[in-house]
C-alpha cells in the first residue's frame, strides 16, 4: 500500500517557488530525500506532515488527508525544525509523547532503541547536540508508527552513533513499515536506501533505487590513451554521459562502462592505460544537479 | 482529552522543576501585603482596608502568575519548535492551548490561597465562610483573562520581545485596576473598565453586602472574549510558522 502521495504538488512562498510540481509516491521501505540544502525537502516534509499547505496540488497519506494520518497517531516524525520540552527529564518527556500514540512501544523499548536509557533522568535542556538528536529521535519512534519521517536525522551525530542508528532503524523498516529521511549525506542515502528521490531547487529530478540513480548519471569513469583521437565516434559511444578529451587523454562518464569499452574495441581501437573507475552516488548526484542547473539557470528558492 | 491531560500532567511536573514563577505569583503579593494591608481603621470600596488589599494581592498574584510566565513559556516553546513537534504527535490541534490556560489555573491556587490564609490570620479580615470561596473562585476565573491574553503574545512575539510586553501590561492593569492603591478621579474612572478592577470590585461588593452590579461580571466576561479572540487570532494567524 501506497503510504504517501503527492499530485502535482507546488509551493510558493510569495513569488518563490520552493516545491515545484512535484508528483511521487513513498511506498513501505526506505526512502531518501536526497539534495542540496535549499533544495525543498523541508518544505516537502512540512506538507506531507500536514505542517503546510500546499500551494496547488493534492497530497494524500495512507489515501487519507495527512493531518488525519498524523492525528491518529498513524506517523512518527522528526524535524529539524521541531523542539523539546524543556525543564522535564528524558524520561518523562518520552512518556509523555508514548502517552499521546494509541499504539505505542513501551518506554524501555523506545529508550533501549534510542540509545538514550543512560541519560533518561536527565534533564533535556542539559544535553549535548548529539543526545538531543536521539532524543527527538526516540519521540518518532515511540509511537510505533506506520511511517516514520525523519528530517536529517543523524545531523549531529558522531560515526559510531550513526551506526547505531541505522541499525535500530533496520530493525523498525523490517517490519513491513516507512520510513522517509531527507538527507545531504550521499553516502548515507547510497547505503541506507531502497530508493532514493533527488531533489534540486524544488523539482524531482530522479528516482530509483541507489544503482539506477548512479546509472543515470553516469556511474563509472572510464579513462584511456589513444594515438588517434576520433571525437564524434566517441560522442556515440553507448552509455556515454559525458566526454573529455585531453591531447591523447580519454576521460568518459558512462552509465555502461562494459558497453561502452567494448565498443571501442569492436571499433577496432586499441587504447592503453584503461582504467575504470567507480563515481559514487556523491558524483551522480552532483552531476545530475550540475545538469539540472545548467539546464534551467540559477534562480529558484533559497527556502527550506 | 488523555493526550491533554498527560500534557498538563507534564507541564505541572516541569513547575516542579522549575520555581521561579513563585516570585511573582506568590512572593511578590505576599510581601506587598505584610507590608502595606494591615491599616487599622482604614477603608477602601466601603470595606476595611485589610480585606480590600487581600483582594488585591490575590488578584494581582493570580494574573501575574496568568501573564508573566506563560507568555514567555510559550514564545519560548514556539521558537525552539516544541509546540511544531507537539502538531506532530496525535494530539489535538488545540490541547497545546487548551493545556496552558489549565496549567495557568493550577499555579495561581497557591497564590490567592496563601494570601487569603494572610488575609485572615494576619489582616484579621473575618468573612461568613461563604464569602471565601467565591473571592477565590471570582480571582480564581478572572485569571483565566490573562492566560488567555498570554496566548495571544506568545504566539505573536519572539522570546525576547515578551518580557517588556507583558511587563507593561502588568504595571497597567495593576495600576489602573486599582491594585496596589485605590484610585480615584479621572484615572479610577478609566481604571474601572479594566479586569483588574472588575474582579476586586466584585470580591469587596460581595464583603461590603452590596448587590454585585451585573456590569462587573459582564465586564470580565467581555474582556474574556476579547483576549480570547486575539489569542485564537494569533494562533490561527501563525499556523504556518509554528
Amino acid at each position: 500500500m501506497t503510504s504517501i502521495e503527492l499530485r502535482s504538488v507546488s509551493r510558493w512562498y510569495g513569488n518563490v517557488v520552493a516545491v515545484n510540481d512535484v508528483t511521487m509516491s513513498i511506498e513501505p521501505g526506505v526512502t531518501g530525500l536526497l539534495g542540496p540544502n535549499g533544495a525543498g525537502k523541508s518544505t516537502s516534509l512540512d506538507m506531507l506532515l500536514a505542517l503546510r499547505k500546499p500551494t496547488s496540488g493534492r497530497i494524500r497519506m495512507f489515501g487519507d488527508d495527512p493531518y488525519h494520518g498524523v492525528k491518529s497517531g498513524r506517523v512518527g516524525a522528526m524535524l529539524q525544525s521541531g523542539g523539546l520540552m524543556p525543564e522535564v527529564t528524558v524520561r518523562e518527556l518520552v512518556e509523555l509523547v508514548t502517552k499521546l500514540h494509541p499504539n505505542p512501544e513501551p518506554v524501555a523499548t523506545t529508550l533501549k532503541r534510542a540509545g538514550i536509557t543512560q541519560f533518561a533522568d536527565q534533564r533535556v535542556d542539559r544535553l549535548s547536540g548529539g543526545q538531543t538528536q536521539r532524543v527527538r529521535f526516540a519521540l518518532a519512534i515511540c509511537g510505533k508508527s506506520e511511517l516514520i519521517v525523519l528530517d536529517e536525522p543523524t545531523a549531529a551525530m558522531d560515526v559510531e552513533t550513526r551506526r547505531l542508528f541505522w541499525n535500530s532503524m533496520k530493525e523498525e523498516v523490517a517490519a513491513g513499515r516507512t520510513l522517509l529521511f531527507a538527507t545531504h549525506y550521499l553516502e548515507e542515502a547510497d547505503q541506507a536506501a531502497d530508493r532514493i528521490l533527488v531533489i534540486n531547487r524544488g523539482r524531482l529530478l530522479a528516482d530509483g533505487t541507489p544503482a539506477e540513480i548512479k546509472a543515470r548519471a553516469g556511474a563509472r569513469r572510464l579513462s584511456f590513451r589513444l594515438d588517434r583521437v576520433d571525437e564524434p565516434f566517441l560522442l556515440g559511444l553507448p552509455g556515454l554521459v559525458n566526454l573529455e578529451v585531453r591531447h591523447d587523454v580519454v576521460q568518459i562518464q558512462s552509465s555502461d562502462s562494459d558497453a561502452t569499452l567494448y565498443a571501442v574495441l569492436d571499433a577496432g581501437y586499441r587504447p592503453s592505460e584503461i582504467e575504470v573507475t567507480s563515481l559514487g552516488l556523491e558524483q551522480a548526484f552532483l552531476a545530475i544537479t550540475a545538469e539540472d542547473n545548467a539546464t534551467n539557470g540559477h534562480s529558484a528558492g533559497e527556502t527550506n | 482529552m488523555a493526550g491533554t491531560l498527560a500534557l498538563t500532567k507534564a507541564e505541572l511536573s516541569r513547575l516542579m522543576h522549575n520555581r521561579r514563577y513563585f516570585i511573582f505569583t506568590v512572593a511578590f503579593p505576599v510581601i506587598l501585603y505584610l507590608l502595606i494591608g494591615r491599616q487599622v481603621n482604614a477603608q477602601a470600596y466601603g470595606i476595611a482596608f485589610g480585606a480590600y488589599y487581600m483582594i488585591s494581592m490575590a488578584t494581582f498574584g493570580a494574573f501575574s502568575g496568568a501573564l508573566n510566565g506563560n507568555a514567555q513559556r510559550i514564545a519560548q516553546e514556539k521558537k525552539e519548535g516544541w509546540i511544531r513537534q507537539l502538531r506532530l504527535t496525535p494530539l489535538p490541534a488545540n490541547a497545546y492551548v487548551v493545556t496552558k490556560i489549565l496549567v495557568s489555573l493550577a499555579t495561581t491556587v497557591p497564590s490567592i490561597v496563601i494570601v487569603l490564609l494572610l488575609g485572615r490570620f494576619y489582616g484579621n479580615v473575618h468573612l461568613p465562610a461563604w464569602q471565601w470561596p467565591v473571592i477565590a473562585v471570582t480571582v480564581w476565573f478572572g485569571s483565566t483573562i490573562f492566560a488567555a491574553l498570554a496566548v495571544a503574545i506568545g504566539y505573536r512575539f519572539a522570546p525576547e520581545q515578551v518580557q517588556p510586553i507583558t511587563l507593561i501590561i502588568y504595571f497597567i492593569f495593576a495600576i489602573l485596576g486599582g491594585l496596589w492603591f485605590p484610585l480615584s478621579g479621572f484615572l479610577g474612572k478609566v481604571g474601572s473598565f479594566t479586569p483588574t478592577y472588575e474582579a476586586v470590585k466584585i470580591g469587596a461588593d460581595v464583603i461590603g453586602g452590596i448587590a454585585v452590579p451585573a456590569g462587573l461580571a459582564i465586564g470580565l466576561v467581555v474582556w474574556l472574549g476579547i483576549f480570547a479572540a486575539l489569542a485564537t487570532v494569533a494562533v490561527r494567524s501563525t499556523a504556518e510558522s509554528v
